[in-house]
């Protein structure tokens, strides 16, 4: 696979161009967001000591600054506040229509509004108020280099919102 | 106790889709900015900010701030550093000088911003926007270019105080015919009710006049001492009065207000900067403020108190920002026609500011004595305001 233009960067991987997030363990302490995700699990931490829950997750309490923190579930299910969407001149690595929306994950929900890109949705079809329901979608592995030069290649996915069929 | 500062000159490159480096870009600002004070040299000018967001996202260079002081002839003694902020990178490198000079630690600084946005392959331009918000929760979504987001505010400002695609066409109407007598301006271009009424879609309901452009360009203008300022200038000293900068959030699950057309922070940011100034918004004679898009200022007038909440998208379709309303916002063209290159802005914005007060303005606000500049920066997460004087605080 070549670069233009950057023959020197063949078959490298070149991570300040990566769209997606570091998600393993040996980049992000955070990794178990992602391990949930790949369970179906929509997860962030709370504070063990003051109870606070963050979004998104930390490995400190931004409140009272404990480490004791814990994960627990959000809701998969919420309601379009407000949503836009893109059909033209959609950025490189998304598809049309590139659809926004700010979901209100409920009353009884720590973490109350989302911002999040609603998938598998027509142009045209989203309304505000309508159910949209959590999706996890694999995303492209990266290889991290280990001692000795070789290779290991972690599997990655990220998840969006879709709307629930009625 | 703190020593008085003042705005002394400025200048700016043209802006625009430029064929030139960031490096040539901010040596033609800095060539202006030193015209602009006869009498200055390079050798006088003790430290620099250089307000740059990108340069090591759109380019290959970190630690810019002292190639930036090397290529203006500029050797830095009491500060040398580089500031982002993104959108207000500008403003805080004009607040960070201010500190400096009124603590006493430097006597004349240059604050130069700007930035290189155009890249060979255009994907790449939009693509680098991922890094504007919180990249690994906001912007993986696709969330990088700005248009979605405040096209969403303009739905909540519709729903909720009944503002009309009209109202956001002219704020693009009036700021362009500003700007269309200004020659450093990206868009020197006259625009009518009915143009912008009938643009191209861009995120519904935004279209094309309701965006800023992607820009090149750098403006510089130098800080000084009251001391020194009265031997640089034979123009009426401009002084720094006050400012504020405010964050209460980044990812916007975190998000202040009741919705997304309810900006908590600019009222914040508004608060100090007017105690610190000691002015409310009734004493502002002119504005500059953060028109990244028509429904920006449409929702900073309300924010910054120069009318009720709810109320902007009229305030402006009544003509109170034209000259002659009741407060001239946006005279040289503001973001939307003079263009957008982050670290710029805020310089632009100040050097504007600094003409009105100074009477040389291209658009003359009669007798002005108080401006205000105002950015807001990213996903709208930070704002920034500086109000500057005919008058010192007293």
């Amino acid at each position: 696979m070549a670069i233009l233009g950057v023959p020197i960067l063949e078959d490298k991987y070149p991570y300040t161009m990566d769209m997606w997030p570091l998600e393993c363990k040996e980049f992000n302490r955070l990794y178990k967001f992602y391990e949930h995700l790949k369970e179906g699990r929509f997860t962030t931490t709370r504070c063990r000591t003051c109870g606070h829950v963050a979004y998104p997750p930390r490995v400190i309490c931004p409140q009272c600054y404990s480490e004791d923190l814990e994960w627990i579930d959000l809701p998969k299910r919420g309601r379009v506040i407000v949503f836009t969407e893109q059909v033209r001149g959609v950025p490189l690595g998304f598809e049309s229509p590139l659809i926004h929306a700010y979901i209100d994950l409920g009353e009884g929900s720590p973490i109350r509004r989302i911002l999040s890109r609603i998938i598998n949705c027509p142009a045209g079809k989203l309304k505000e108020g309508d159910e949209v329901q959590l999706v996890v979608f694999p995303i492209p592995s990266h290889p991290i280099e280990l001692k000795g030069g070789e290779m290991k290649w972690v599997d990655r996915v990220f998840f969006a919102f879709e709307p629930v069929q009625k | 106790m703190a020593r008085r500062v003042c705005i002394v000159g400025g200048g700016m490159s043209k802006w625009g889709v430029r064929e030139a480096s960031l490096w040539d870009l901010v040596q033609e600002a800095g060539k202006e900015c030193f015209e602009d004070v006869p009498g200055l040299k390079p050798k006088d000018v003790d430290g620099l900010i250089f307000a740059n967001s990108t340069a090591g996202r759109r380019g290959f260079q970190i630690n810019s701030a002292p190639i930036c002081a090397e290529r203006l002839g500029i050797k830095p003694k009491s500060i040398c550093a580089r500031v982002d902020v993104l959108c207000a990178s500008g403003s805080t490198g004009i607040l960070l000088a201010y500190g400096l000079i009124a603590s006493g630690m430097a006597d004349i600084i240059m604050v130069v911003g700007g930035e290189k946005c155009y890249t060979p392959q255009r994907w790449e331009v939009f693509y680098s926007e991922l890094a504007t918000g919180d990249h690994d929760w906001d912007c993986v979504h696709g969330l990088g270019l700005p248009p979605p987001f405040f096209a969403m505010v303009a739905k909540e400002h519709m729903k909720h105080y009944g503002t009309t695609k009209e109202q956001l066409a002219w704020v693009s109407v009036i700021n362009y015919n500003y700007g269309a007598e200004n020659p450093k301006a990206q868009f020197q271009k006259r625009l009518t009710l009915e143009e912008a009424l009938n643009a191209p879609e861009v995120v519904p309901p935004l279209t094309l006049y309701d965006c800023c452009p992607v820009t090149d360009g750098a403006a510089a203008v130098i800080l000084a001492c009251e001391e020194k300022a009265k031997d640089l200038t034979d123009r009426p000293l401009v002084y720094i009065r006050g400012g504020a900068q405010v964050s209460l959030h980044a990812c916007s699950a975190n998000w202040p207000g009741e919705h997304f057309a309810d900006w908590p922070h600019l009222r914040v940011a508004a608060q100090r900067a007017y105690e610190m100034a000691k002015v409310g918004p009734e004493d502002i004679d002119v504005a500059q403020t953060h028109d990244c898009f028509s429904i920006s200022q449409i929702v900073e007038v309300e924010e910054l108190g120069f009318c009720k909440k709810g109320e902007g998208g009229p305030f402006i379709e009544s003509g109170q920002t034209k000259i002659g309303g009741k407060i001239p916002i946006n005279t040289d063209g503001g973001l939307l026609s003079v263009g957008h290159p982050f670290g710029g802005t805020g310089i632009r914005q100040a050097i504007e500011i600094m003409k009105q007060l100074q009477g040389r303005a291209r658009f003359q606000v009669e007798g002005a004595e108080i401006g205000l500049t105002h950015n807001l920066s990213g996903l709208n997460f930070e704002h920034t305001i500086v109000i500057y004087g005919r008058e010192p605080v007293k």
